[in-house]
Parts: C-alpha cells; structure tokens; sequence
C-alpha cells in the first residue's frame, strides 16, 4: 500500500469514527418509541403535544405500585377515536389503551397505574382526522411498584 | 374477593342527556410476568387484558390493558345518557376468565 492509498483510507476511517456516535441515537430508539411507534404507527417526535388535554397526576407519589392518573379533554368527543397511556420508563412502557365513541359524552378516563420509577407519564389521543396529540407531566416515586 | 368480582358504580338517577360517571373495580392480582426473587422461576403474568363498557347492549368504551395497570385495577370512564338502561361491564384476563357486572339508571 503506498502512501497516498494510506491516506486516504485513514482519512475515510477517521470521518467513519466521528459520524458513528451520532447515527447511534437513531439505531437505539428506547423502549418508549419502539412501543409508541409499535402502537401507534406513528413515531414519538412527531406527536404534537397540547395544553386541551388535562393530564392530572400527582407530582410525588410516595408508593409507584398506585399512582392514580386522570386523562380530560376539552376535546368533542366525536373527533376523538382512542387514548393511550404510557409511562416512559417503565419495563412496559404501555399501560393501557382506551377506544372512545360518540356515547362516552367527553373525554374522560381515570384509573390508577404502576410506575417503576421517577419518570414521564404520556397520554396519547388519536383524533378521527388521523392526527396525535399528547400531554405529559412527571411524577416523581420515592418508591417503585414494579415485580 | 374472589378473582374476578367487581364492582360497578353509577348514579341510580339521571336526567336526560346527563353524562354520568362509571366506576370500576375488579378484584385482580395483575402481576407481570417476572422472575421470582425467592425461587428464580420465571412466572408467567396474570392482569387483565381487555373491559368493554355496554349500555343497553350498545359498545360504548374498550379499554385494553396491561400488567402496568395496578392490583385490584379502579377505573373511571363517562357515559351520556339518553333512555333508561343497563350499564354493563364485560372484562376479561390472560388466563380465560371472563366476567361481567351490570347496573341499572333511570333517566327522567
């Protein structure tokens, strides 16, 4: 190998080695955008998220095996299809999805999930034109509730 | 409680075109599937899968679920009503059980 086919190639190694490190975030999506997308169909980044959409949960739960949530929205019910709620670091980040029609009245669901740890907790609505929308808010766990 | 029973709580009255609240509680384990820290088996979950809400034999909400939806899971969900009916609940485990629970609303 002469010198000038030397230089080349390590020129071409060295940009390798510094682009790698950041294609790395699009290889390992975490656990949440793999269950979003699985889901949904949809990646996380582009679900917009809204103020419309009441997310109630308490800022510190001291016991993370009972943390009641409540999900409302000034949204007519007859251009909502589904909900979803997510717990971003969770093992299982998906807790439950519910499917609205006309006869629910409003937007409404409440119910009490296990969280791990301190993190995000994600409600996802599916309008019926096709687009998401999202509201978050983190909850802080003094102690987990998982196995 | 037994697996399974549950409670279903709504207004006995109503007036017409009222939404009214729906409220639920299943006795259930809802246990993921995990390793034993005593004895290192792995145990399968056990958590419900799926509650359909009806009034008057008409789908109103479909909630599917988790294990991260806590033991003895509580839910709360609206229903406008129209008529007099029957609300019921029909909920299912990963397990084959199957369950339903009704109540009754008069509208005036």
């Amino acid at each position: 190998m002469d010198r000038r086919k030397f230089l080349a190639l390590s020129a071409v190694a060295a940009v390798g080695l510094t682009i790698a490190p950041a294609l790395q975030p699009a290889f390992g999506a975490t656990k949440l955008e793999e269950e979003v997308s699985k889901r949904l169909g949809v990646q996380l980044s582009q679900i917009k998220e809204v103020a419309d959409i009441k997310l109630t949960a308490p800022t510190i739960a001291e016991s993370g095996a009972n943390v009641p949530i409540t999900v409302e929205s000034t949204i007519p019910i007859d251009k909502v299809e589904q909900l979803w709620i997510f717990v971003d670091k969770n093992p299982v980040p998906w807790i439950a999805d519910v499917k609205f029609t006309p006869m629910n009245g409003q937007v409404f669901f409440s119910t009490r999930i296990k969280m791990g740890e301190t993190s995000n907790v994600r409600a996802i609505l599916k309008l019926k034109d096709g687009s998401y929308v999202m509201a978050t808010k983190e909850v802080k766990v003094t102690a987990g509730g998982c196995g | 409680m037994a697996v399974g029973a549950g409670i279903l709580r709504v207004p006995k009255e109503a007036k017409k075109g009222e939404i009214v609240r729906v409220q639920m509680v299943i006795t259930h384990p809802m246990t993921p599937a995990r390793k034993d820290p005593q004895t290192g088996q792995q145990v399968p979950a056990y958590n419900l899968t799926k509650l359909e809400l009806l009034f008057n034999d008409k789908l109103v909400s479909t909630v599917n679920m988790g294990a991260g939806v806590s033991a003895n899971p509580f839910m709360a969900l609206t229903l406008k009503v129209e008529e007099s009916g029957v609300v019921k609940i029909v909920y299912e485990d990963n397990k084959g059980g199957k369950w339903d629970k009704t109540a009754e609303i008069k509208v005036s």
